[in-house]
Protein backbone atom coordinates (compact mmCIF):
# COMPACT_ATOMS: atom_id res chain seq x y z
CA UNK A 1 0.00 0.00 0.00
CA UNK A 2 1.61 3.35 -1.09
CA UNK A 3 1.79 5.61 2.13
CA UNK A 4 4.09 8.79 0.71
CA UNK A 5 6.11 9.98 3.46
CA UNK A 6 5.60 13.60 2.78
CA UNK A 7 1.49 13.62 3.25
CA UNK A 8 -0.63 13.95 6.32
CA UNK A 9 -3.51 11.57 6.82
CA UNK A 10 -6.81 11.32 8.66
CA UNK A 11 -7.97 7.90 10.43
CA UNK A 12 -10.83 8.34 8.02
CA UNK A 13 -8.63 7.68 4.63
CA UNK A 14 -8.10 11.18 3.32
CA UNK A 15 -4.63 12.70 2.45
CA UNK A 16 -3.49 16.62 2.62
CA UNK A 17 -0.41 17.78 1.12
CA UNK A 18 0.63 20.76 2.57
CA UNK A 19 2.17 24.23 0.88
CA UNK A 20 1.91 27.14 3.01
CA UNK A 21 -1.85 27.88 3.97
CA UNK A 22 -2.98 26.27 0.85
CA UNK A 23 -3.69 22.12 1.66
CA UNK A 24 -4.51 19.58 -1.59
CA UNK A 25 -6.61 17.38 -0.58
CA UNK A 26 -7.21 13.67 -1.79
CA UNK A 27 -8.09 10.14 -0.64
CA UNK A 28 -5.55 7.43 0.10
CA UNK A 29 -4.64 4.48 -1.60
CA UNK A 30 -6.00 2.23 0.64
CA UNK A 31 -8.88 4.45 0.45
CA UNK A 32 -9.31 4.20 -3.59
CA UNK A 33 -8.67 0.21 -3.06
CA UNK A 34 -11.44 -0.46 -0.21
CA UNK A 35 -14.39 1.31 -2.90
CA UNK A 36 -13.51 0.15 -5.77
CA UNK A 37 -13.95 1.73 -9.27
CA UNK A 38 -15.16 5.30 -8.64
CA UNK A 39 -17.47 6.39 -10.84
CA UNK A 40 -18.80 9.40 -9.45
CA UNK A 41 -17.09 12.52 -7.73
CA UNK A 42 -19.15 15.69 -5.71
CA UNK A 43 -16.79 18.39 -5.55
CA UNK A 44 -17.10 21.10 -2.98
CA UNK A 45 -18.17 24.59 -3.97
CA UNK A 46 -14.47 26.76 -4.78
CA UNK A 47 -15.82 29.42 -1.66
CA UNK A 48 -17.28 27.11 0.52
CA UNK A 49 -16.43 26.92 4.20
CA UNK A 50 -15.37 23.87 5.79
CA UNK A 51 -15.06 23.03 9.17
CA UNK A 52 -11.95 20.44 10.25
CA UNK A 53 -13.48 16.51 10.19
CA UNK A 54 -16.60 18.11 8.03
CA UNK A 55 -17.97 15.74 5.57
CA UNK A 56 -17.83 18.27 2.29
CA UNK A 57 -17.21 15.63 -0.77
CA UNK A 58 -19.12 12.43 -1.90
CA UNK A 59 -17.81 9.37 -3.97
CA UNK A 60 -19.57 6.77 -5.84
CA UNK A 61 -17.90 3.41 -6.18
CA UNK A 62 -19.86 0.35 -7.09
CA UNK A 63 -23.26 1.62 -6.18
CA UNK A 64 -21.46 2.88 -2.80
CA UNK A 65 -22.14 6.94 -1.71
CA UNK A 66 -19.18 7.55 0.35
CA UNK A 67 -18.49 10.82 2.45
CA UNK A 68 -15.06 12.29 2.51
CA UNK A 69 -14.44 14.51 5.53
CA UNK A 70 -11.93 17.88 5.47
CA UNK A 71 -8.79 17.23 7.56
CA UNK A 72 -8.51 20.98 8.09
CA UNK A 73 -10.93 24.35 8.44
CA UNK A 74 -10.88 26.28 5.70
CA UNK A 75 -11.76 27.89 2.79
CA UNK A 76 -12.54 25.40 -0.40
CA UNK A 77 -9.96 27.75 -3.44
CA UNK A 78 -9.65 25.34 -6.17
CA UNK A 79 -11.18 22.07 -7.24
CA UNK A 80 -10.15 19.29 -9.44
CA UNK A 81 -12.87 19.35 -12.13
CA UNK A 82 -11.02 16.73 -14.66
CA UNK A 83 -12.66 14.26 -12.29
CA UNK A 84 -15.81 15.24 -13.88
CA UNK A 85 -15.24 13.68 -17.01
CA UNK A 86 -12.44 11.34 -15.28
CA UNK A 87 -13.37 9.97 -11.56
CA UNK A 88 -11.29 6.80 -12.28
CA UNK A 89 -7.86 9.68 -11.62
CA UNK A 90 -8.62 8.19 -7.91
CA UNK A 91 -7.82 4.68 -8.44
CA UNK A 92 -5.41 5.56 -11.10
CA UNK A 93 -3.27 8.01 -9.33
CA UNK A 94 -4.95 8.90 -5.63
CA UNK A 95 -1.97 11.25 -4.80
CA UNK A 96 -1.48 13.12 -8.35
CA UNK A 97 -3.99 13.10 -10.67
CA UNK A 98 -6.64 12.17 -8.30
CA UNK A 99 -6.33 14.69 -6.07
CA UNK A 100 -9.96 15.93 -5.09
CA UNK A 101 -9.69 19.69 -4.26
CA UNK A 102 -7.61 22.69 -2.06
CA UNK A 103 -8.40 24.19 1.21
CA UNK A 104 -7.16 27.63 1.95
CA UNK A 105 -6.69 26.64 5.65
CA UNK A 106 -7.85 29.26 8.52
CA UNK A 107 -4.83 27.48 10.80
CA UNK A 108 -1.97 26.13 8.84
CA UNK A 109 -0.49 24.77 11.98
CA UNK A 110 -3.65 22.53 12.63
CA UNK A 111 -2.45 20.28 9.79
CA UNK A 112 0.45 18.92 12.13
CA UNK A 113 -2.42 17.71 14.14
CA UNK A 114 -2.91 15.41 11.37
CA UNK A 115 -0.89 11.80 11.45
CA UNK A 116 1.88 11.35 9.80
CA UNK A 117 3.14 9.10 7.03
CA UNK A 118 4.19 6.32 10.21
CA UNK A 119 1.51 6.43 12.55
CA UNK A 120 -0.67 6.20 9.28
CA UNK A 121 0.75 2.73 8.23
CA UNK A 122 0.38 1.64 11.99
CA UNK A 123 -3.60 2.60 12.11
CA UNK A 124 -4.05 0.49 8.73
CA UNK A 125 -1.82 -2.33 10.10
CA UNK A 126 -4.49 -2.23 13.44
CA UNK A 127 -7.29 -2.15 11.26
CA UNK B 1 -19.81 -15.16 19.49
CA UNK B 2 -23.25 -14.06 18.19
CA UNK B 3 -23.38 -10.15 16.93
CA UNK B 4 -26.48 -8.18 18.39
CA UNK B 5 -28.73 -6.95 15.96
CA UNK B 6 -32.10 -5.22 16.14
CA UNK B 7 -34.50 -6.52 13.78
CA UNK B 8 -37.43 -4.12 12.86
CA UNK B 9 -40.34 -5.80 10.62
CA UNK B 10 -41.73 -3.17 8.55
CA UNK B 11 -43.46 -5.19 6.13
CA UNK B 12 -46.85 -4.01 7.07
CA UNK B 13 -46.07 -0.13 8.43
CA UNK B 14 -47.25 2.11 6.02
CA UNK B 15 -45.03 4.29 5.45
CA UNK B 16 -44.93 7.00 2.26
CA UNK B 17 -41.49 6.52 -0.23
CA UNK B 18 -39.17 9.66 1.18
CA UNK B 19 -40.40 7.82 4.67
CA UNK B 20 -38.79 4.48 3.92
CA UNK B 21 -35.99 6.63 2.92
CA UNK B 22 -36.11 8.33 6.61
CA UNK B 23 -36.19 5.02 8.34
CA UNK B 24 -33.30 3.27 6.31
CA UNK B 25 -31.15 6.49 7.08
CA UNK B 26 -32.58 6.49 10.62
CA UNK B 27 -30.54 2.88 10.71
CA UNK B 28 -27.64 4.26 9.76
CA UNK B 29 -28.18 6.94 12.23
CA UNK B 30 -28.32 4.07 15.43
CA UNK B 31 -25.12 2.74 14.26
CA UNK B 32 -23.34 5.82 14.01
CA UNK B 33 -24.29 6.83 17.50
CA UNK B 34 -22.81 3.35 19.07
CA UNK B 35 -25.96 1.41 18.15
CA UNK B 36 -25.74 -2.75 17.61
CA UNK B 37 -26.48 -3.87 13.82
CA UNK B 38 -30.01 -3.41 12.44
CA UNK B 39 -31.81 -4.83 10.00
CA UNK B 40 -35.22 -3.73 8.59
CA UNK B 41 -37.32 -5.60 6.15
CA UNK B 42 -40.31 -3.55 4.34
CA UNK B 43 -42.55 -3.42 1.63
CA UNK B 44 -43.73 -0.47 -0.45
CA UNK B 45 -47.07 1.14 -0.14
CA UNK B 46 -47.84 2.20 -3.75
CA UNK B 47 -45.30 2.21 -6.40
CA UNK B 48 -42.17 4.26 -6.14
CA UNK B 49 -39.10 5.05 -8.44
CA UNK B 50 -35.91 5.28 -6.14
CA UNK B 51 -32.97 7.17 -8.13
CA UNK B 52 -29.39 6.11 -6.78
CA UNK B 53 -27.50 9.78 -4.77
CA UNK B 54 -26.23 11.21 -7.94
CA UNK B 55 -28.29 9.99 -10.58
CA UNK B 56 -30.11 13.13 -12.97
CA UNK B 57 -33.50 13.50 -12.53
CA UNK B 58 -33.42 14.24 -16.11
CA UNK B 59 -33.65 10.87 -16.60
CA UNK B 60 -37.01 10.12 -15.01
CA UNK B 61 -40.03 10.65 -17.30
CA UNK B 62 -42.17 12.28 -14.55
CA UNK B 63 -45.11 12.51 -16.90
CA UNK B 64 -44.94 9.04 -17.13
CA UNK B 65 -44.93 8.75 -13.56
CA UNK B 66 -47.70 10.87 -12.79
CA UNK B 67 -49.97 9.26 -15.17
CA UNK B 68 -49.36 5.60 -13.74
CA UNK B 69 -49.24 6.73 -10.33
CA UNK B 70 -45.73 6.20 -9.16
CA UNK B 71 -43.81 8.04 -6.64
CA UNK B 72 -40.38 9.13 -7.53
CA UNK B 73 -37.69 9.42 -4.29
CA UNK B 74 -34.17 9.71 -4.44
CA UNK B 75 -32.25 7.04 -2.31
CA UNK B 76 -28.82 8.15 0.16
CA UNK B 77 -27.01 5.11 -1.59
CA UNK B 78 -25.57 5.03 -4.91
CA UNK B 79 -26.80 3.00 -8.05
CA UNK B 80 -29.39 3.45 -10.89
CA UNK B 81 -33.53 3.72 -10.83
CA UNK B 82 -35.31 1.10 -9.15
CA UNK B 83 -38.87 0.36 -9.18
CA UNK B 84 -40.40 -0.90 -6.13
CA UNK B 85 -43.75 -1.83 -5.47
CA UNK B 86 -44.00 -5.73 -5.97
CA UNK B 87 -40.38 -6.23 -4.19
CA UNK B 88 -39.41 -7.06 -0.53
CA UNK B 89 -36.96 -4.65 0.70
CA UNK B 90 -34.17 -5.39 3.03
CA UNK B 91 -31.75 -2.61 4.69
CA UNK B 92 -29.01 -3.53 6.95
CA UNK B 93 -26.83 -0.93 8.87
CA UNK B 94 -23.20 -2.19 10.24
CA UNK B 95 -19.72 -0.44 11.93
CA UNK B 96 -17.75 -0.58 9.01
CA UNK B 97 -15.37 -3.68 9.79
CA UNK B 98 -11.95 -2.75 9.71
CA UNK B 99 -9.17 -3.88 7.38
CA UNK B 100 -9.91 -5.64 3.98
CA UNK B 101 -13.74 -6.69 5.50
CA UNK B 102 -14.48 -3.39 5.71
CA UNK B 103 -13.94 -3.00 1.93
CA UNK B 104 -17.88 -2.04 -0.61
CA UNK B 105 -16.78 -5.72 -1.98
CA UNK B 106 -16.02 -7.10 1.07
CA UNK B 107 -19.76 -5.70 2.76
CA UNK B 108 -21.36 -6.48 -0.04
CA UNK B 109 -19.95 -10.19 -0.25
CA UNK B 110 -20.73 -10.35 3.31
CA UNK B 111 -24.30 -9.00 3.14
CA UNK B 112 -24.88 -11.47 0.11
CA UNK B 113 -24.57 -14.85 2.04
CA UNK B 114 -26.75 -13.55 4.17
CA UNK B 115 -29.35 -13.01 1.24
CA UNK B 116 -28.28 -16.44 0.16
CA UNK B 117 -28.66 -18.46 2.72
CA UNK B 118 -31.94 -16.84 3.66
CA UNK B 119 -33.18 -17.56 -0.29
CA UNK B 120 -31.95 -20.99 0.33
CA UNK B 121 -34.89 -21.73 2.81
CA UNK B 122 -37.36 -20.70 0.14
CA UNK B 123 -36.10 -23.35 -2.32
CA UNK B 124 -33.88 -20.44 -4.21
CA UNK B 125 -30.18 -20.69 -5.51
CA UNK B 126 -29.34 -17.50 -6.05
CA UNK B 127 -25.50 -16.21 -6.62
CA UNK B 128 -23.27 -13.62 -6.62
CA UNK B 129 -23.20 -11.73 -10.31
CA UNK B 130 -19.67 -9.87 -10.07
CA UNK B 131 -19.87 -8.89 -14.14
CA UNK B 132 -19.73 -5.13 -14.67
CA UNK B 133 -22.57 -4.77 -17.73
CA UNK B 134 -22.88 -1.39 -18.87
CA UNK B 135 -24.33 0.87 -16.36
CA UNK B 136 -27.52 2.02 -17.68
CA UNK B 137 -30.41 4.30 -15.97
CA UNK B 138 -32.30 1.29 -14.05
CA UNK B 139 -30.77 -0.65 -11.81
CA UNK B 140 -31.86 -4.28 -12.59
CA UNK B 141 -30.46 -3.55 -16.19
CA UNK B 142 -27.01 -3.58 -15.15
CA UNK B 143 -25.21 -5.87 -13.10
CA UNK B 144 -21.98 -4.59 -10.83
CA UNK B 145 -21.46 -4.63 -7.41
CA UNK B 146 -22.29 -7.90 -6.15
CA UNK B 147 -25.39 -7.94 -7.17
CA UNK B 148 -27.67 -11.74 -6.92
CA UNK B 149 -28.33 -14.00 -9.85
CA UNK B 150 -30.53 -16.69 -10.07
CA UNK B 151 -30.44 -19.34 -12.82
CA UNK B 152 -27.86 -16.21 -14.16
CA UNK B 153 -30.57 -13.80 -13.95
CA UNK B 154 -30.88 -10.76 -11.45
CA UNK B 155 -33.04 -11.21 -8.45
CA UNK B 156 -31.61 -9.06 -5.85
CA UNK B 157 -30.14 -5.56 -6.28
CA UNK B 158 -28.76 -3.78 -3.85
CA UNK B 159 -26.44 0.01 -2.87
CA UNK B 160 -24.79 1.19 -0.13
CA UNK B 161 -23.97 4.70 1.71
CA UNK B 162 -20.85 5.22 3.82
CA UNK B 163 -20.81 7.63 6.76
CA UNK B 164 -17.91 7.99 9.39
CA UNK B 165 -17.73 4.33 10.28
CA UNK B 166 -20.87 3.42 9.30
CA UNK B 167 -22.59 1.71 6.44
CA UNK B 168 -25.82 1.09 5.50
CA UNK B 169 -26.74 -1.08 2.75
CA UNK B 170 -30.46 -1.59 1.34
CA UNK B 171 -31.66 -3.68 -1.70
CA UNK B 172 -34.92 -5.30 -3.22
CA UNK B 173 -35.29 -9.06 -3.88
CA UNK B 174 -38.27 -9.28 -6.63
CA UNK B 175 -41.23 -10.92 -5.89
CA UNK B 176 -43.67 -10.56 -8.56
CA UNK B 177 -43.51 -8.03 -11.55
CA UNK B 178 -45.64 -5.01 -11.66
CA UNK B 179 -47.77 -4.41 -15.21
CA UNK B 180 -44.87 -1.47 -15.98
CA UNK B 181 -41.61 -1.64 -15.46
CA UNK B 182 -38.34 0.74 -15.00
CA UNK B 183 -37.92 1.38 -19.32
CA UNK B 184 -42.06 3.05 -18.82
CA UNK B 185 -40.89 5.26 -16.43
CA UNK B 186 -37.63 6.72 -17.43
CA UNK B 187 -37.00 8.95 -20.44
CA UNK B 188 -36.00 7.53 -23.59
CA UNK B 189 -34.81 9.20 -27.23
CA UNK B 190 -36.74 6.87 -29.08
CA UNK B 191 -39.93 4.12 -29.01
CA UNK B 192 -37.13 1.77 -30.30
CA UNK B 193 -34.80 3.06 -27.42
CA UNK B 194 -37.70 1.87 -24.86
CA UNK B 195 -38.61 -1.54 -26.55
CA UNK B 196 -35.10 -2.33 -26.50
CA UNK B 197 -34.81 -1.17 -22.77
CA UNK B 198 -37.93 -3.04 -21.64
CA UNK B 199 -36.06 -6.91 -23.67
CA UNK B 200 -33.12 -6.17 -21.98
CA UNK B 201 -34.91 -5.88 -18.71
CA UNK B 202 -37.28 -8.34 -19.07
CA UNK B 203 -34.68 -10.55 -20.05
CA UNK B 204 -31.96 -9.70 -17.64
CA UNK B 205 -34.07 -9.81 -14.69
CA UNK B 206 -36.07 -12.62 -13.07
CA UNK B 207 -38.42 -12.98 -9.96
CA UNK B 208 -39.07 -15.17 -7.18
CA UNK B 209 -42.90 -15.93 -8.80
CA UNK B 210 -41.00 -16.82 -12.20
CA UNK B 211 -38.81 -19.31 -10.29
CA UNK B 212 -41.67 -20.47 -8.57
CA UNK B 213 -40.63 -19.98 -5.48
CA UNK B 214 -42.26 -17.97 -1.90
CA UNK B 215 -43.83 -14.82 -3.15
CA UNK B 216 -45.65 -14.22 0.17
CA UNK B 217 -43.85 -11.28 2.09
CA UNK B 218 -44.44 -12.63 5.42
CA UNK B 219 -42.88 -15.91 5.01
CA UNK B 220 -39.67 -14.45 2.88
CA UNK B 221 -39.31 -12.33 5.51
CA UNK B 222 -38.77 -15.12 7.80
CA UNK B 223 -36.70 -16.57 5.64
CA UNK B 224 -34.84 -13.77 4.77
CA UNK B 225 -33.92 -12.86 8.83
CA UNK B 226 -33.22 -16.63 9.74
CA UNK B 227 -30.62 -16.22 7.07
CA UNK B 228 -28.88 -12.94 8.06
CA UNK B 229 -28.81 -14.69 11.40
CA UNK B 230 -27.40 -17.75 10.21
CA UNK B 231 -24.86 -16.38 7.69
CA UNK B 232 -23.84 -13.80 9.82
CA UNK B 233 -23.95 -15.04 13.19
CA UNK B 234 -26.84 -13.05 14.19
CA UNK B 235 -28.31 -12.30 17.70
CA UNK B 236 -31.76 -10.82 16.21
CA UNK B 237 -33.66 -8.84 18.46
CA UNK B 238 -37.05 -8.93 17.09
CA UNK B 239 -38.32 -6.61 20.28
CA UNK B 240 -37.16 -3.76 18.19
CA UNK B 241 -39.67 -1.16 17.31
CA UNK B 242 -40.86 -0.09 13.90
CA UNK B 243 -38.85 3.01 12.84
CA UNK B 244 -42.02 4.00 11.35
CA UNK B 245 -41.97 7.02 14.54
CA UNK B 246 -38.79 7.90 14.28
CA UNK B 247 -38.99 8.32 10.23
CA UNK B 248 -42.03 10.66 10.50
CA UNK B 249 -39.94 12.60 13.31
CA UNK B 250 -37.29 13.42 9.97
CA UNK B 251 -39.64 15.18 8.21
Amino acid sequence: MNIPEDLRYLPSHEWARVGDARVTVGITDYAQDALGDIVYVELPEVGRTVAAGEAFCEVESTKSVSDIYAPVAGEVVAVNTDLGDAPQKINDSPYGEGWLCVIQATDPGSVSELLDAAAYRKLLEEE
Amino acid sequence: MLVPCDFHDDLDTPLDASDQMGADLALLDAVEGGGPMQLRLYRWQRPALSLGRFQPEDQVDLDACRTLDVDVVRRPTGGQALLHGSDLTYAIALARPGGREGSVDAVYGSIARGLIAGLARVGVSAEVARHRGPAGPACFSSERGSDLRARGRKLVGSAQVRRGGAVLQHGSVLLDRLAFDESDLLVFETREARTHAHRRLRGATITLAELGSETRPEALGDALAAGFAEALDLDLDFRSRSFVAGAQGRQ
